[in-house]
């Protein structure tokens, strides 16, 4: 393969964009890259969204309404790999190809071409796990998590979405490799490792985590394929396994993942919070340590999915506490926000909107966190809607919020065109209510007692039901508002001006809108402060 | 290419290879978690579940109440296999030896192997039965249309909570793939 081909000098010289399919099927340059990236986890999210509706569309009221449980269970497992996997993961992998070139003043990321590869093995995944519905027996239906023995005795779409997980395993192992290699080695001149943007920081870390646990979700599901095929017996207590051992390595890579979804919002969130608050970073050095000790402390609280197999007190009492303690890292971070905020000239456009959004609705799911890891509650939460309300919280009001943010907020530099400001604020409003009306109620359900991944429920959960799905399907309409508000102003949106918000300091700003195809083709000089603040910028070549 | 291109494009090749080799070295990791798992459960005498477990043979101090004991078991779907106890339920005091015996047939017509793991409820009475004998100790194998019977022979340890006054003993039988 064809390596830091970009770092030839003078090769991006000579030609500009390739034009037609061409462009995109061989695509090298990190923004095209960044764009298919952004596009294909948007469509995703589009396949995720429209599962999440056929469950809430059977749930709307008890009893069976539109599909036999099979089906049901096949879409809430689908509905988690592909949001998971499909969607946050490739949507925060493509920001990082489109932004840290930019940010650091690299010419493109390290690796060109294995950045195409990691792209382009991402749709025949996708495709893996659509065509699994076609398949007999149907999609995987053991839930995102596959636990065995349900998944060794599952029909072939357990295979293909075996196979799809390896292929998206080798996908984000490779982006992140490539994002390792360009933040280490391919810094300009004057920016150092305590001078970093917290995205590239919160990137960096993740980048990390995620190729210390994708290879082993690729190592346990490939155990399920063998107990599956090849008559071993992992997992089969007749055979001498254990099917708990599914648990313990299944979340090993789990819980890490979680953070893999988490950390890079962190790092969004910190850039535009400073923005629209014009003052810089509160506690700029506490938040690199707190991300990196969230990071660690993620692979000491496994267990804590696992309070109900019946561990010894001892060991629920260890993650019980290593769980908690992570809330002090998560704790900090939520007071620098919210210090940079103190006293700020602050201003609400809408990347700041879905900051704060951010900001107000992860702490109520990092607080039900709190509440979840508490042994002895737990035990009556577990795989109860007050679980599905905790991560929606943390996830969509968290990662999917801060995608939302980061999207209006680097849109003008990405497109050289203003998104329209006034659907911008209608998204998030519109989004923010019915995101509370969705999921507020399950905290309800769980606490009663609703059962996750079951089509049917007992009469008296039907009220908070009903609730919960009006909101479900007004938040999905929601999101073709921003659909819209996307394609019409990357047509028609006012031209941008390089600096769209007075107060932002990162390198990106300092370079033209939109930004040049072949942009730091000569890498600048920089002094740099907390943060990533430009102090001033001498040299640096665009093409 | 100048001679610091090259020598960064060769510090980002040396750094590639060092994270592919943490790629597959977590890869290999996580095979190795499953003799790191045995040990443990070997260790703390989590897996115990299949062997005779030590009987302590300190006299009874007091005569606790008789518990209620139920005996039931399951049989993996698909799978050829009958199997009941011969009594549903009993009474027993902590401290007394208890036998019951479970009659297993293979109904259909070729030589199958199984596997049966116990199952207590309340989950929390597990640690309080010692099996002294039990079918569950070791694979059995079946010729076609065989039934057997196994006796189980297991004592309530007198140190159970009084809080506990009923225990159900649940096998469930499997296939033992590639043996059958």
């Amino acid at each position: 393969m064809a390596i830091a081909e970009t770092t030839h000098a003078g090769h991006g010289d000579h030609h500009g964009k390739p034009q037609g399919l061409a462009r995109w099927l061989y695509a090298t340059n990190h923004k095209d890259i960044g764009s298919l990236y952004l596009w294909f986890a948007f469509s995703m999210f589009i396949f995720g969204g429209v599962l999440a509706l056929c469950i809430r569309a059977e749930l709307f009221r008890p009893g069976l309404q539109f599909w036999q449980p099979e089906l049901f269970n096949q879409f809430t497992t689908l509905h988690g790999l592909i949001m998971v996997f499909g969607a946050i993961m490739p949507a925060f992998t493509g920001l990082a190809n489109w932004l840290l070139p930019l940010m650091i003043g690299a010419p493109d990321m390290a690796f060109a071409r294995m950045n195409n590869w990691s792209f382009w093995l991402l749709p025949p995944a996708a495709l893996l796990l659509l065509i699994s519905f076609a398949v007999p027996g149907g999609a995987a239906a053991a839930g995102w998590t596959m636990y065995a023995p349900l998944s060794t005795q599952m029909g072939m779409g357990m295979d293909l979405t075996i196979f799809a997980i390896h292929i998206m395993g080798v996908s984000s192992i490779m982006g992140s490799i490539n994002i390792i290699v360009t933040i280490l080695n391919l810094r300009a001149p004057g920016m150092g490792m305590m001078q970093m943007p917290m995205f590239a920081w919160a990137t960096l870390i993740t980048a990390y985590l995620i190729i210390a646990v994708m290879p082993v979700l690729a190592g346990v599901v490939t155990m399920v394929l063998t107990d599956r095929h090849f008559g071993t017996h992992f997992f089969n207590a007749a055979g001498g396994g254990d099917p708990v051992l599914y648990q313990h390595i299944f979340w090993f890579f789990g819980h890490p993942e979680v953070y893999i979804m988490a950390l890079p919002a962190f790092g969004i969130v910190s850039h535009i919070i400073p923005t629209f608050s014009r003052k810089p970073l509160f506690g700029y050095t506490s938040m690199v340590y707190a991300t990196s000790s969230i990071a660690i402390l993620s692979f000491m609280v496994w267990a804590h999915h696992m309070f109900t197999t019946g561990m010894p007190a001892t060991a629920q009492l260890f993650f019980m506490y290593a769980t908690m303690l992570i809330a002090v890292p998560t704790g900090v971070k939520v007071f620098n926000w919210i210090g940079t905020m103190w006293q700020g000239s602050l201003s609400f456009e809408t990347p700041m909107l879905f900051a704060v959004g951010f900001v107000c609705l992860f702490t109520v799911g990092g607080l039900s966190g709190v509440t979840l890891s508490i042994a002895a509650v737990d035990i009556q939460l577990q795989d109860t809607y007050y679980v599905v309300a905790h991560f929606h919280y943390v996830l969509v009001a968290g990662a999917l919020f801060s995608l939302f943010a980061a999207i209006y907020y680097w849109f003008p530099k990405m497109t050289g065109r203003m998104y329209h400001e006034k659907l911008g604020k209608l998204h998030f409003w519109w989004s923010m209510i019915w995101f509370n009306v969705t999921f507020f109620p399950m905290h309800f359900l769980g606490l009663a007692g609703m059962p996750r991944r079951i089509p049917d429920y007992n009469l008296q959960f039907a009220d908070f039901n009903a609730v919960a799905s009006v909101g479900a399907f007004c938040f999905g309409l929601g999101q073709l508002i921003f659909l819209y508000n996307m394609i019409s102003s990357i047509k028609h949106g006012q031209p941008a001006p390089q600096q769209p918000w007075e107060s932002a300091d990162t390198l990106e700003w300092q370079i033209p809108t939109p930004a040049p195809y072949h942009s730091f083709v000569e890498a600048p000089t920089l002094e740099v402060g907390e943060n990533g603040a430009i102090k001033s910028m001498h040299g640096g070549k665009h093409h | 290419m100048t001679a610091h291109q090259q020598s960064r494009s060769r510090d980002n090749r040396v750094l590639l290879l060092k994270l592919g080799v943490l790629a597959c070295v977590m890869f290999v990791f996580t095979w190795g978690l499953i003799p790191v798992y045995d040990a443990l459960c070997r260790a703390t005498g989590l897996g115990k579940l299949l062997q005779p477990d030590a009987i302590s043979t300190s006299p009874a101090t007091t005569l606790a109440a008789p518990i209620v004991l139920t005996f039931d078991a399951t049989v993996q779907p698909g799978l050829p296999w009958q199997v009941r106890p011969l009594v549903s339920t009993l009474k027993a005091r902590p401290g007394e030896f208890v036998r019951v015996d479970y009659e297993i047939t293979n109904a259909s017509n070729r030589r199958v192997i199984g596997q049966a793991i116990p199952r207590y409820l309340p989950a929390a009475a597990a640690e309080y039965v010692k099996k002294l004998d039990c079918f569950c100790f070791a694979q059995q194998a079946f010729e076609p249309r065989q039934t057997k019977r196994f006796p189980v022979v297991f004592v309530v340890d007198k140190s159970v909570p009084a809080g506990i006054d009923s225990i159900t003993l649940a096998y469930t039988i499997f296939d033992v793939p590639g043996r059958s």
